[in-house]
C-alpha cells in the first residue's frame, strides 16, 4: 500500500431542485416529465432563465450535471414559439457533434415538432448540404468547418444567419493555446457576419471546471458573460486514489510501468462485475491494454468480443456507436479508451475509472474521473502515475491536486500571425470599412500592410479582398504549423508507399538523415530527408539501436516587457529570438541504453520570434557554490528540465507548446550538448568553440518560451507564477526517491550528469536564501 | 516597436529601408511584364467608330467601343458591340439564332417554360472574375451580356473599373435583365449566376438573375459532344465543333491577375485581351445553342454530320422525357448510309417500341437489322426472346439463340453464359412440350 500516495473520500452530494419556469412550453414539460425530469437542478433553472432573458452565459458544472439541457431547453422553446429560429452548435470533435445531434433529435421526436437538426462537417454528403443550409434549425458543427466551410460562404447560409438566435460552444476548456486563439478570431468573424445580417445571437458556453472559466469565456467570445458555476445536481460518493508504481531501479529512478498496475486493478474490477473505464494517454497503449485484458479473460478460449473493448479515434463510427451502446446496456464491462471518451459522449453510469498516466491537466483528470459514478451508488477513480515529472509532481503533491483546480486556460487572439490569417479570411468574407474593429486591435495598420502585400485593395475607405486564393484554406486551427513531412517507405523498389506523416517541427528531430524511425515497432532507416519536397525516404531495417537527435537552442532577448526581483534572481518576460538547430544524433542501444555512436546532421537552423519568461542568476552568486562550472551547468539544465514540466502542468498546456533553454540574455552564450559532453559555448550554427567555456562572460539565464511564433500568452503568466514554480520544483526534486536525477525530476542522469539533482537543489536554495551577507 | 515592424520580424521579411527598394523593384517588374504582354500580341484592329472620339490617355475607349454610363449607384464603363446577322462566327452566321426552335431549346434546358418564349428574350451571360475558388471573396468585375434584336446580335460588356463600381454594375445588370425572360450561359448555373447571387446579397440588392429560367449549355454540350472531345471547355468546342479559331486569346487562368494588375496600374492595355476574350465567349454561346438545337432537329441527317452526336442528342431527349423527339432523331438516323449508326439507331428505336409494347414495330426493325447484319447478337437475342415469350415459337427461338452463340465472340463470357442458359431452358421446354404432345397424341390413338 505504500504506493498509494493518497486516498480521498468525496462525499455524497444532495441535489438542489427548482420547479420549471412558468414560460416553459407545456409540450417540453410533458416530454421531460415522461423522461422522469419533474424539476430542474438549481443551476439549470438559473441558466435557462438567464438565456431566456438574452444574457450570454458560461456554465461550469461537473460531468453529468445536465449541461446539455441548459441550452437545449431555451433553444427548443424559442423554436416552438417562432419556427424560423436558427441555432449554431459548436463541438470540438465530430463524434461529439453526432452524439449531441442524436440527443436533441430524440427530444424533438418526442415533441413531435417540425424542427430540423443536422450535423455539418467534412462527412456531410454534397447533396445533403443544400438542405442543411436552407432548412437546418439547429446546425451542429465544429470550429474548423465554421472557419473553412461556412463563414467564407455565408451568402449560401443567408437563411441561417438572418435567423440566428443562439450560438452554443460546448467543451470550452478545449479551446486554449493556439486552438483557442484561432477560435476567438473565428468568433470575431462570426459576429461580423451576424452584424451584416442584422443579428446578435446569444452565446452559451459550457466548460469543464478550470480556474478562470468566466475570464476564458469572455476572452473567447469578447462579450460580457454571466457565470453559472454552482451545481445543483446530486452526486454519489466517490473514492479517489493516487497510485505511484514502485521504483524498480533506484539509480536511474525508473519506476514500474503504469500499465502493469492498471492491468491488475482492471482485471480485479472486471472480474467482480464492476464496470470499468481505463483512460490511457496514447492510442498505442489502448491497444496494448485491451490485448492484455482480452488475453486475461480469454485464457486461450475466445470471449464475447464486446466484454472488453478498446475505443479510440480511428475506429469506424459504427463500431464506436456499438461500443457506446454496449456500455450503456452493460454488455461492455471493461473499456480502454484515449481521451476520446473524456468529453460528453453518453456512455451511461460506470463504477470505476482507472487513469493510466496523468491526463495532462487537472480539469481533464476530473472529467475522466467523472465518467465513473454519475448518479448511482459509490464509485472509485484511480490515477496511476508514470515516470515523467508531471505525473510525479501530481502523485507526490496530493494536496495540490485535490485543492481547487489551479489551471488557467490562456489564449492570445492578438498574436500577430494568427490575427493576420483571420483578417485575410474576414476581408474575404466582407470588405473592411475604415474605423471597423476586429476584436480589440487597431487593425488599420495591418489592413494597409495587407494592401501593400497585394492581397487587399483599398478604395473609398474600404479594403476589399483582391487575390485569387481562398485564405481560410491557408491555416489550420489546430496545428502550430500546417505543413507536414510525409514518410515514404522505399523498401520495395517501384512500390513506394506512405507510412506516416510527421509535423514540420518534429521532422527535424525524428526523420533527419540516418535517423531510425519507428512505426508500430517496425524500424526504418531514413535514407534522405527532402525538406523541399516535404518527404522523408525510409527503408525497413532491423537494428539493435534507436537514434536520439541532439539539438541546440539559443535565445536572444529582444525586448523586456517587465522585470522584477524574485529573491536573488532577476525575473523577466518579453520578446525573444529563438534559434534551434539539430546538430547530430546519438545511437542508443535497446534495453541497455548504451550510447553506441554519433552522427552529424546538416539541417538548416530554424529561427523564430516569440515571447518568453526567463530568470537570471547572477554569476558571482553562483560562484559561492562548491561546484565546478560544468556541474553548475548540469544543475541549471536539470532545473530547466523540471521547471519546464511544471510550467506545462500549471499552464494546462502540452509540453511541446513551450520550449526551454539555458544560456545568457545576449544569445551569445548557451549550453550545448555535444558528443563529448556539455559545454557553454558561443557562436552561431556551425562555429563550434569548445575552448570558449568562459563562465566569466556568462550570466546564467533560464528561458521557458512559447513554441508558437509571436507567442501565445504563456510568458506573462509564468512571470507571475515564478515563485510558485520554483517552490514546486524544489518539492518535486527533493521528494523524488531517485539517487541522483531521473526522468521524474531533473532528467535522466545520462543526459544531465551525475550531480545535477544535488546542484539543482542547491541553486534553488541559493536563489531563495534570505540573508546573503 | 510598431506592429508592422514586429510582423515583419515574425515573417522574416527584410528591413523596411530595404523594402522600399523592393517595392520599386516590384512595380518595375510589373511594368516589364505588361510590356511583354503587349509585344506578344499584334496591334488590335480598332474599329473605325472608336477613332473619331479622341480619348484621353488611359481611356478604356482606346481598347473598346463603349462609354461611361451613370446608374443610380454610380458609374461603370460599358463596352458595346452590334454584330450584323450575316456575320460569320466560325461555320455559322450569327443571324441563325433568329430561327432558333424554342421547343428544342427547352429540351436543352430541361425547362419546358422556355418553349413559350422567343429567341429575342434570351439573355446570354458570361462573367470574368477575380478567382475561381468560389466563396464570398470573388468579384465578377466584367459581365458580358448578349441578345438578338433587330437583325443584330447586341453585346454589352459591363466593366467595374474598381470594387467601388460593383453596385452600379449590378444595378445596370438588373435593368438589362428586366426585358429578358431567360438566361443562356456556359456553366453559369453552377458558377456565374451563383457568384452573382452572392454579390447581390453582399450589396444588399435583390438578385434579379437566379429566379430566371436558365439554359446552361455546359451540360447538354457534355452529353451530346463530350464523347469525342478531350474536354468540354468552350474553347475546345469552338475549335472542334464551331470552327472558331481565336488568335492571341488570353488563357482564363491569367484573367484574375490581369485585373489585379489593372487595379494597380490602370494601364488600359491590360484589359484589352480580357474584354475580347469575354466578347468572344458571349458570341460563341450564341453559335453553340444554334448548333445544339440543330442536332435535336434533324428529319434527314446529312452525311457530313457526326452521327454519334445525333445519337447522343437522341439519348438526351429521351432522358428529358421527350420520347417523340427522340424517335424522330432515331428514325432519321436509321436512314443514313453509315451502317453502324443506322443499326444503333434502330436498336434504340426498337427498345422504345418494345418498352411501349409496340411489338410489330419492334419486330419489323429487328428483321431489318438482321437482314443488314445477320450475326447481330443483340438482335438475335431480342428475336429469340420475342419468339419464346410472345410468338410461342420455341424452335425458332432456339435457332436464333444458336445463331447468336455462333456469332458471339469469346470476349463476352457472361453474355455467352446467359445465351447457353436460355438455350438450355428452351430445350427443356421443347422436350416437355413434345412429351405433352406425345402423351396427348397417344391418348388420341
Amino acid at each position: 500500500m505504500e504506493n498509494v500516495r493518497a486516498i480521498r473520500e468525496l462525499p455524497k452530494y444532495e441535489g438542489r431542485f427548482l420547479p420549471f419556469p412558468g414560460w416553459v412550453h407545456p409540450k417540453i414539460r410533458a416530454v421531460l416529465e415522461r423522461r422522469g425530469i419533474r424539476n430542474l437542478y438549481s443551476h439549470q433553472a438559473e441558466a435557462v432563465d438567464l438565456i431566456r432573458r438574452g444574457r450570454d452565459v458560461v456554465l461550469t458544472t461537473p460531468t453529468a450535471s445536465g449541461k446539455t439541457l441548459c441550452y437545449n431547453l431555451p433553444v427548443l422553446q424559442q423554436m416552438l414559439e417562432s419556427p424560423e429560429t436558427r441555432a449554431l452548435y459548436l463541438f470540438p470533435t465530430k463524434a461529439l457533434a453526432q452524439d449531441q445531434m442524436h440527443e436533441i433529435q430524440g427530444l424533438i421526436r418526442e415533441l413531435q415538432a417540425d424542427i430540423k437538426t443536422y450535423t455539418y462537417d467534412g462527412d456531410t454528403p454534397d447533396d445533403a448540404r443544400q438542405a442543411v443550409r436552407k432548412q437546418g434549425n439547429v446546425v451542429v458543427t465544429n470550429p474548423d468547418m465554421l472557419h473553412t466551410g461556412i463563414l467564407p460562404h455565408h451568402t449560401k447560409w443567408q437563411k441561417l444567419f438572418t435567423n440566428l438566435s443562439f450560438v452554443v460552444i460546448d467543451e470550452l476548456h478545449v479551446y486554449r493555446g493556439v486552438f483557442g486563439s484561432h477560435l476567438t478570431n473565428v468568433l470575431r468573424r462570426l459576429r461580423r457576419i451576424c452584424r451584416f445580417y442584422g443579428r446578435e445571437p446569444v452565446f452559451i458556453c459550457c466548460s469543464a471546471t478550470v480556474a478562470n472559466s468566466l475570464e476564458h469565456a469572455e476572452r473567447l467570445t469578447e462579450r460580457r458573460m454571466a457565470l453559472v458555476d454552482s451545481s445543483g445536481a446530486p452526486a454519489a460518493s466517490k473514492t479517489f486514489m493516487l497510485f505511484n508504481p514502485p521504483v524498480v531501479n533506484r539509480e536511474l529512478g525508473i519506476r514500474q510501468s503504469a500499465l502493469a498496475p492498471a492491468r491488475k486493478m482492471a482485471a480485479d474490477f472486471v472480474e467482480n462485475g464492476i464496470q470499468t473505464i481505463l483512460f490511457t494517454t496514447s492510442r498505442l497503449n489502448v491497444e496494448i491494454l485491451t490485448k492484455y485484458l482480452k488475453d486475461h479473460f480469454g485464457r486461450g478460449k475466445p470471449v464475447d468480443d464486446m466484454f472488453i473493448a478498446g475505443y479510440r479515434g480511428g475506429y469506424l463510427p459504427s463500431l464506436r456507436r456499438r461500443i457506446e451502446r454496449g456500455l450503456r446496456e452493460r454488455d461492455v464491462i471493461g473499456v480502454v479508451s484515449t481521451n476520446a471518451l473524456e468529453l460528453g459522449i453518453d456512455i451511461g453510469d460506470l463504477e470505476a475509472c482507472i487513469m493510466v498516466g496523468y491526463p495532462g491537466s487537472i480539469a481533464s483528470t476530473w472529467q475522466q474521473a467523472g465518467r465513473a459514478g454519475r448518479r448511482t451508488g459509490h464509485s472509485v477513480a484511480v490515477l496511476i502515475a508514470r515516470s515523467n515529472p508531471m505525473d510525479q509532481f501530481i502523485a507526490e503533491n496530493p494536496d495540490y491536486f485535490f485543492s481547487r483546480s489551479p489551471e488557467h486556460c490562456r489564449v492570445n487572439p492578438d498574436n500577430l500571425l494568427i490575427l493576420l490569417h483571420h483578417l485575410k479570411s474576414a476581408a474575404f468574407e466582407l470588405p473592411f470599412e475604415k474605423g471597423e474593429r476586429f476584436g480589440v486591435a487597431d487593425i488599420e495598420e495591418l489592413l494597409d500592410y495587407l494592401q501593400e502585400k497585394g492581397v487587399l485593395h483599398k478604395v473609398d475607405d474600404r479594403w476589399h479582398w483582391a487575390a485569387e486564393s481562398y485564405p481560410a484554406d491557408e491555416v489550420s486551427l489546430r496545428s502550430v504549423n500546417p505543413e507536414n513531412v510525409v514518410v515514404v517507405d522505399t523498401t520495395e523498389a517501384g512500390q513506394h508507399r506512405v507510412i506516416a506523416e510527421v509535423d514540420w517541427d518534429s521532422a527535424f528531430t525524428t526523420v533527419h538523415d540516418n535517423a531510425i524511425y519507428m512505426v508500430e515497432s517496425q524500424q526504418y532507416h531514413v535514407d534522405k530527408l527532402d525538406l523541399e519536397r516535404r518527404k522523408a525516404y525510409v527503408r525497413k531495417v532491423d537494428v539493435d539501436y534507436f537514434t536520439d537527435a541532439m539539438t541546440y537552442t539559443n535565445v536572444r532577448v529582444i525586448d523586456s516587457f517587465d522585470v522584477r526581483r524574485g529573491h536573488n534572481a532577476i525575473v523577466e518576460h518579453g520578446e525573444v529570438q529563438v534559434v534551434r538547430k539539430v546538430v547530430g544524433y546519438k545511437k542508443i542501444k535497446f534495453y541497455t541504453s548504451e550510447n553506441v555512436g554519433y552522427g552529424d546532421v546538416n539541417l538548416p537552423e530554424r529561427d523564430m520570434h516569440t515571447t518568453s519568461y526567463w530568470f537570471t542568476v547572477p554569476k558571482d552568486l553562483l560562484d559561492r557554490l562548491p561546484y565546478t562550472r560544468a556541474e553548475l551547468i548540469d544543475g541549471l539544465s536539470g532545473l530547466a528540465y523540471s521547471l519546464h514540466h511544471i510550467a506545462s502542468v500549471l499552464l494546462m498546456a502540452d509540453i511541446r507548446d513551450t520550449g526551454r533553454c539555458v544560456g545568457d540574455k545576449s544569445g551569445e552564450w548557451y549550453v550545448r550538448h555535444t558528443a563529448g559532453g556539455r559545454f557553454i559555448t558561443s557562436g552561431r550554427a556551425g562555429e563550434f568553440q569548445p575552448d570558449a567555456v568562459q563562465m566569466d562572460a556568462f550570466d546564467p539565464t533560464l528561458f521557458i518560451y512559447d513554441a508558437y511564433p509571436g507567442g501565445i500568452g504563456f510568458s506573462d503568466l509564468l512571470f507571475k507564477l515564478h515563485d510558485r514554480m520554483l517552490c514546486s520544483a524544489r518539492n518535486l526534486i527533493r521528494q523524488c526517491p531517485c539517487a541522483s536525477g531521473c526522468p521524474s525530476c531533473v532528467g535522466p542522469v545520462l543526459e544531465v550528469g551525475a550531480r545535477a539533482k544535488e546542484v539543482a537543489l542547491a541553486i534553488i536554495e541559493l536563489i531563495e536564501m534570505k540573508d546573503l551577507s | 516597436m510598431s506592429t508592422i515592424d514586429r510582423l515583419r520580424r515574425l515573417t522574416g521579411e527584410e528591413k523596411p529601408e530595404q523594402k522600399k527598394g523592393a517595392d520599386d523593384l516590384r512595380i518595375g517588374e510589373l511594368r516589364r511584364r505588361i510590356e511583354q504582354i503587349m509585344e506578344r500580341r499584334p496591334a488590335r484592329q480598332m474599329s473605325s467608330v472608336v477613332s473619331h472620339a479622341r480619348p484621353e490617355a488611359g481611356d478604356l475607349r482606346e481598347i473598346a467601343e463603349g462609354e461611361e454610363i451613370s446608374t443610380p449607384y454610380g458609374k461603370i464603363f460599358v463596352a458595346f458591340d452590334r454584330i450584323p446577322a450575316g456575320h460569320f462566327h466560325g461555320l455559322r452566321r450569327i443571324g441563325e439564332i433568329a430561327r432558333l426552335d424554342m421547343r428544342k431549346a427547352a429540351i436543352l434546358a430541361g425547362h419546358s417554360v422556355i418553349s413559350r418564349y422567343n429567341c429575342g428574350s434570351a439573355l446570354f451571360i458570361d462573367t470574368e472574375t477575380t478567382g475561381l475558388s468560389g466563396g464570398t471573396g470573388t468579384l465578377a468585375f466584367l459581365v458580358g451580356l448578349g441578345w438578338y434584336e433587330g437583325e443584330h446580335f447586341i453585346i454589352r460588356q459591363l466593366f467595374a473599373r474598381d470594387f467601388a463600381e460593383e453596385r452600379a454594375l449590378l444595378s445596370f445588370l438588373t435593368e438589362t435583365a428586366k426585358d429578358k425572360s431567360f438566361l443562356v450561359s456556359f456553366n453559369g448555373r453552377a458558377f456565374d449566376v451563383g457568384l452573382l447571387a452572392t454579390r447581390f446579397i453582399l450589396n444588399r440588392m435583390d438578385d434579379s438573375l437566379s429566379p430566371l429560367p436558365h439554359i446552361d449549355l455546359l451540360y447538354p454540350s457534355r452529353r451530346i459532344l463530350g464523347h469525342r472531345l478531350e474536354n468540354c471547355r468552350l474553347s475546345t468546342l469552338e475549335e472542334e465543333v464551331l470552327g472558331v479559331r481565336r488568335r492571341n486569346d488570353i488563357p482564363g487562368s491569367e484573367i484574375p491577375q490581369r485585373y489585379f494588375d489593372w487595379l494597380r496600374t490602370r494601364d488600359v492595355r491590360l484589359m484589352a485581351d480580357v474584354l475580347e476574350h469575354n466578347r468572344l465567349d458571349v458570341i460563341s454561346m450564341a453559335s453553340l445553342i444554334v448548333h445544339l438545337c440543330d442536332l435535336l432537329s434533324f428529319h434527314r441527317v446529312p452525311e457530313e454530320i457526326e452521327h454519334s452526336d445525333v445519337l447522343a442528342a437522341a439519348r438526351l431527349c429521351l432522358e428529358r422525357g421527350e420520347e417523340n423527339h427522340s424517335m424522330c432523331l432515331y428514325e432519321a438516323l436509321a436512314r443514313v448510309n453509315n451502317k453502324a449508326a443506322a443499326l444503333e439507331a434502330k436498336k434504340q428505336l426498337s427498345m422504345i417500341h418494345k418498352r411501349a409494347g409496340r411489338w410489330a414495330e419492334a419486330v419489323r426493325l429487328w428483321e431489318e437489322m438482321i437482314e443488314c447484319d445477320p450475326s447481330h447478337v443483340f438482335t438475335l437475342t431480342e428475336l429469340a426472346k420475342w419468339c419464346e415469350h410472345r410468338a410461342g415459337d420455341l424452335n425458332r427461338a432456339a435457332r436464333f439463340v444458336l445463331r447468336a452463340l455462333d456469332s458471339i465472340g469469346s470476349e463476352y463470357p457472361l453474355q455467352r453464359e446467359l445465351l447457353l442458359h436460355r438455350l438450355e431452358r428452351l430445350r427443356r421446354r421443347i422436350k416437355k412440350r413434345e412429351g405433352e404432345m406425345a402423351y396427348s397424341s397417344s391418348f388420341t390413338y
